[in-house]
């Protein structure tokens, strides 16, 4: 589990509560790039001043094998 | 695909940028007009998305009516919202909401909704994310709204150029708005009209605030005609002719439209993207 002390990321119930708007699918903080995950669109939403920029337009596209969950990659 | 009238861009950078922001004594009218149906209906809500929250006016306007904070209160807009204080705030777009299904008991408005391109879509979306019993109170400026700006506008284009184009914020029409929100399944649709007789020494003043507010035309580009100099100044001076009371100050009617309803049951007639798996 992540460990959340000394963040100044994203308000822990507001990532509890996003999906991808545009699946609606669950969705993987990347703590490294500050970026929301989601596999089955395929795109990261960024996070800019702790606030999630949830705009399909804004998102960025995943690049080849980065949409394989973390766990797996290692 | 839906065809767009208004330039997405445009609006999310303006958004952005407003500055100074709108006129806070209006903006706290429209929270409190607002404040005043929670009030009314004497029931405690928790889970809480404001929409196109521009401030914290809802904010104040539910502590000055003496209502406990919300247990979760998350502000949207579609560009950064600027907050007085660090509070749960995203960016997203209406038409696509990234919650879950049945997640919020109540969804607020205070304005803003109104440059939606395809509003039924994200009357669907605020349906969807409401609980069975959670309720959508939004407010949109009605057909009366800055008749008398829009009056003068028209009738100096007409006179000038001949022929006059979109130039004031779209509108929603109450009947529109009960059809709305049928269709987008809501339970015990309402839709109210109110009227807010605003006085502004200078009409000039109006158009800051406007720009101000974020609330400039923004219209798709092939729909847009620049304003010319000469059109707004002729606009201005029958303004101030023609709309001037005793006291020298020159009203501006503003109608908002009120939209409520339910959440209702589950089988909703859910938003389906085109990619999106079954």
């Amino acid at each position: 589990m992540a460990e959340r002390e000394g963040e100044v990321g994203v308000d822990p119930r507001l990532l509890e509560l996003l999906v991808c708007p545009l699946t609606k699918g669950p969705l993987r903080w990347d703590r490294a790039k500050n970026e929301l995950v989601s596999e089955q669109a395929g795109l990261a939403y960024p996070i800019r001043d702790g606030i999630p920029i949830m705009l399909v337009e804004e998102a960025r596209p995943l690049g080849e094998g980065e949409a394989v969950p973390e766990e797996l990659r290692r | 695909m839906i065809r767009r009238t208004f330039d997405r861009d445009l609006l999310r950078r303006r958004r952005a940028r407003r500055n100074p922001p709108p006129d806070p004594s209006f903006r706290d009218e429209l929270a409190a007009r607002l404040v005043d149906r929670l009030v009314d209906l004497r029931r405690r809500f928790t889970t809480v998305l404001e929409l196109a929250a521009a401030d914290d006016a809802v904010d104040r306007a539910r502590a000055a009516a003496g209502l406990p904070p919300f247990a979760l209160h998350l502000r949207a807009d579609t560009a950064p919202p600027r907050l007085g204080r660090p509070a749960p705030a995203l960016v997203l777009d209406p038409e696509r909401l990234p919650f879950p299904d049945g997640r919020f008991d109540l969804v607020l408005a205070a304005g803003g909704l109104h440059w939606i391109d395809d509003l039924p879509r994200a009357l669907a979306e605020i349906r969807r994310v409401l609980a069975r019993d959670g309720l959508l109170l939004a407010l949109f400026p009605g057909g009366a709204s800055l008749i008398e700006l829009r009056t003068c506008l028209v009738e100096a284009e007409l006179e000038l150029l001949g022929g006059a184009a979109l130039r004031v914020f779209p509108t929603l029409d109450p009947r529109d708005g009960a059809a709305l929100l049928q269709r987008a399944g809501f339970a015990s649709p309402v839709v109210d009209v109110e009227r807010v007789d605003l006085a502004y020494r200078d009409p000039a003043r109006l158009l800051f605030d406007l720009r101000a507010a974020g609330e400039s035309a923004a219209f798709a580009p092939e729909l847009r005609r620049p304003l010319r100099r000469a059109v707004l100044a002729r606009a201005l001076e029958l303004y101030r002719t023609r709309f001037v009371r005793p006291d020298g100050t020159h009203p501006v009617t503003v109608e908002l439209v009120l939209l409520a309803g339910f959440g209702g049951p589950a089988a909703a007639p859910t938003v389906q993207e085109p990619s999106s798996p079954a």
